[in-house]
């Protein structure tokens, strides 16, 4: 079911990156219609998930990964009407396209453990996918602040300089971004651990949440690196070339809890 | 009826010429008004910029036309033709198109690829369709050639990147802040350079202009030359450095004034926030370490000067693609112009048809109840226009004129027409209702027809 909004979103990936280099606002204009139809085929497969399985498809490793490139589409196309700048494109859709190529080779069964029942359990996996889809917005944004920074630094004004929006705009992207994704990762975290309290069990997975974890040691660590970046890095003059590092580097350690450490690492998170 | 085209410009003649044959000054409503009452072209625009001033007319004889135009700029503008002569240029019928096409584009311009031309060009157009003296030849003309315009500029790089120094500064600052509303701008010395390049980045909306000078009294002289910039005193330079986001340095210090460490500690009470140093001087001003310093965006005139020269090199670039574009439009325009060519003989064809048919219309439907007799009005002007449709496609795709001409020789003779009226009337068609009003006196000779 995930292989045709993949398609859409190959054929979407493709002509943004035409677009990208040709500059022809034509294949522009091609490119977000494939992604508008690649996002309606997503929310049709997420909506017949949901309701085949009777909740939002996030409880095995391949679900949540697709659900989370649905938000990443949505939120980047927010982004791309909203500012009417379509060179991001570019460098998100290759992020979504092999995310979703993830999800879509290696699908899981989609039942929900009796564990799982209950509303925290939603609130707690939907922040966090919200949270990790900001955040790859961030990490792609801050890719592309660095390469303009480093072009107009080395005064040599070239491909990226012509195509990309201002620095200013860049960072202001990064930054909501990352506050947007920090808010949720913080919500999630916290319901997590209140819904890990309020649920007595001797279920082995719920013996091993603990900072011992894998997943969840990695959690904390993004969420104090995020917390740095969106509340104290400005105020130190973090801000520019800095910020956009941290997004990235925040974002390859997300990428990493998200893909490796689910699939492989975890003993707590593997339902 | 021809198209044609009397002009000067930055490729034939001085700027002392091009500023005495400026239509600007005294408006193009008063020049249009001029050149109708000479009675020279049917119709008549006149396109004038800084680079260049051109009439564009139609009329129907075209050496007796450029000799009229000759004059009317030479009387015009108060100078004599003799001067005026070895700069004018004329062209006419499609090379016209071209002409116009490349000038719309930016291709004939002074500066490949400048912006302000399309604009002037509507202009031009507009004043001419406000005069009345633009007709169905120039109007397509003209509107063709803000098409081209605009296909360029959208389709090519022609019109990318900028190509002078103020303007890559300006560009650069765009692309590191982004909107240039609300920032503030510090210039470094009185002279003219930092005084022009500061006027640029107000015009671009830039909230607070400083002037910093060694010189109280010129500083002064530069804020107010400048309009709504302050000046404050040399021993304020530090503070006022680590205020501002753009720096223009222009001093003729000898010894570079902004070492890097003075730059770097103003880093911190910014808090880094980016700053754009434009070190215009020579020797320069700004010590070149400084541009190691994160945050820091330093760029001398050599730099700036390299940017400006690639863009040039990347106009030129799309300079043949443009020309396509142009090669293509006037393509189209000159198949458009053939086919006005059997306008004429098409249009007395057609009324020679309507005329035979509302005759008999009127002959036989006496007596009708008015609601048959539209309907069979109807039917006959159908049929007409069916019967028709075929040859005046025919004609109108013979691209040639001289085969045109026999075939409305032809035409005319096998079906009586009176070209002559019909020429005239070819401008604008009569609308069917009004001559109708006009055939309505016709007899009935025989009794109505039982149905």
């Amino acid at each position: 079911m995930n292989f045709v909004p993949l398609a859409l979103y190959v054929a979407a990936l493709v002509a943004y990156v035409w677009h990208f280099a040709a500059r022809q606002p034509a294949i522009g204009r091609a490119a977000t219609t494939l992604l508008v139809f690649g996002a309606l085929a997503h929310t049709f497969v997420v909506g017949m998930q949901t309701m085949e399985a009777g909740h939002v498809p996030v409880t095995n490793a391949a679900s949540a990964i697709s659900t989370t490139v649905w938000l990443l589409t949505l939120a980047y196309l927010y982004t791309e009407m909203s500012t009417d700048e379509r060179a991001m494109g570019a460098f998100i859709l290759p992020l979504a396209v092999v995310l979703q190529s993830i999800a879509a080779f290696n699908p899981g069964v989609e039942d929900r453990a009796e564990l799982l029942q209950g509303p925290l359990f939603g609130v707690h996996v939907s922040s966090l996918l919200f949270a990790y889809a900001s955040f790859a917005l961030a990490g792609v944004i801050g890719l592309t602040y660095v390469l303009l920074f480093k072009e107009i630094k080395a005064k040599h004004l070239g491909f990226f300089y012509a195509r990309l929006p201002s620095l200013q705009v860049l960072d202001t992207m990064n930054y909501r971004a990352v506050v947007i994704g920090w808010v949720f990762l913080t919500v999630g975290l916290l319901v997590g651990f209140v819904w890990m309290g309020n649920t007595p069990s001797y279920d082995p997975r719920l013996q091993a949440m603990s900072l011992d974890d894998p997943k969840i040691f990695v959690a904390l660590c993004c969420w104090l690196i995020y917390s740095f970046e969106a509340l104290a890095a400005r105020a130190l003059g973090w801000g520019g070339r800095r910020s956009a590092y941290l997004s990235a580097l925040g974002f390859m350690i997300v990428l990493l809890n998200f893909v490796p450490v689910s699939y492989f690492l975890t003993t707590s998170h593997n339902f | 009826m021809h198209l044609f085209l009397v002009g000067i410009s930055h490729r034939t003649a001085t700027v002392e010429l091009r500023e005495r044959i400026d239509f600007q000054t005294r408006g193009l409503g008063t020049a249009l008004q001029a050149l109708q009452a000479r009675n020279i072209a049917r119709e008549a625009v006149v396109l004038s910029t800084c680079n260049r001033s051109e009439l564009y007319g139609v009329g129907d004889d075209l050496s007796v036309a450029r000799g009229a135009l000759v004059q009317f700029l030479s009387d015009y503008h108060g100078v004599t033709r003799a001067e005026l002569e070895p700069h004018i240029y004329s062209v006419a019928g499609t090379d016209v198109a071209r002409h116009a096409f490349r000038v719309a584009a930016g291709l004939d311009s002074l500066v490949v690829g400048e912006p302000q031309i399309l604009g002037q060009v509507k202009e031009a157009h507009g004043a001419a369709a406000l005069a009345h003296t633009s007709g169905p030849l120039l109007n397509r003309l003209f509107h063709s050639s803000f098409g081209v315009g605009k296909r360029v500029r959208t389709e090519t790089g022609l019109g990318s990147g900028a190509v002078s120094i103020s303007f890559a500064a300006v560009a650069l600052a765009k692309k590191i802040f982004g909107d240039l509303k609300g920032r503030s701008v510090l210039v470094v010395g009185a002279g003219e350079m930092g005084k022009l390049t500061a006027l640029h980045m107000k015009s671009q909306g830039v909230q607070q202009v400083t002037i910093v000078s060694r010189t109280m009294a010129s500083a002064v002289r530069t804020a107010e030359a400048i309009g709504g910039a302050t000046a404050a005193p040399w021993e304020d330079l530090l503070a006022q450095l680590s205020a501002a986001d753009i720096v223009i340095s222009a001093t003729g210090a000898a010894a570079p004034i902004l070492k890097k460490a003075q730059v770097d500690s103003v880093m911190r009470p910014r808090r880094n926030r980016p700053l754009f140093i434009i070190d215009i001087a020579m020797p320069r001003d700004v010590e070149a370490a400084a541009g190691e310093i994160e945050q820091v965006f330093l760029y001398n005139v050599d730099d700036l000067r390299t940017t400006v020269e690639e863009n040039l090199a990347r106009r030129a670039n799309e300079v043949h693609r443009a020309e396509s574009i142009v090669a293509e439009e006037v393509d189209k325009f000159a198949s458009w112009l053939r086919s006005r060519s059997a306008v004429p003989i098409v249009v007395s064809l057609r009324q020679r048809f309507d005329a035979v048919r509302r005759t008999e219309l009127d002959r036989l439907t006496v007596g009708l109840p008015p609601e048959m007799r539209e309907r069979v009005d109807d039917i006959t002007r159908l049929l007409v226009e069916k019967l028709l449709l075929t040859p005046t496609e025919q004609l109108k795709a013979i691209g040639d004129a001289d085969l045109v001409n026999s075939y409305a020789e032809a035409l005319t003779r096998v079906f009586n027409l009176n070209t002559q009226a019909a020429g005239d009337a070819a401008e604008e068609a009569p609308r069917p209702d009004t001559v109708r009003a006009g055939r309505r006196k016709v007899e009935p000779f025989v009794r109505p027809q039982k149905r």
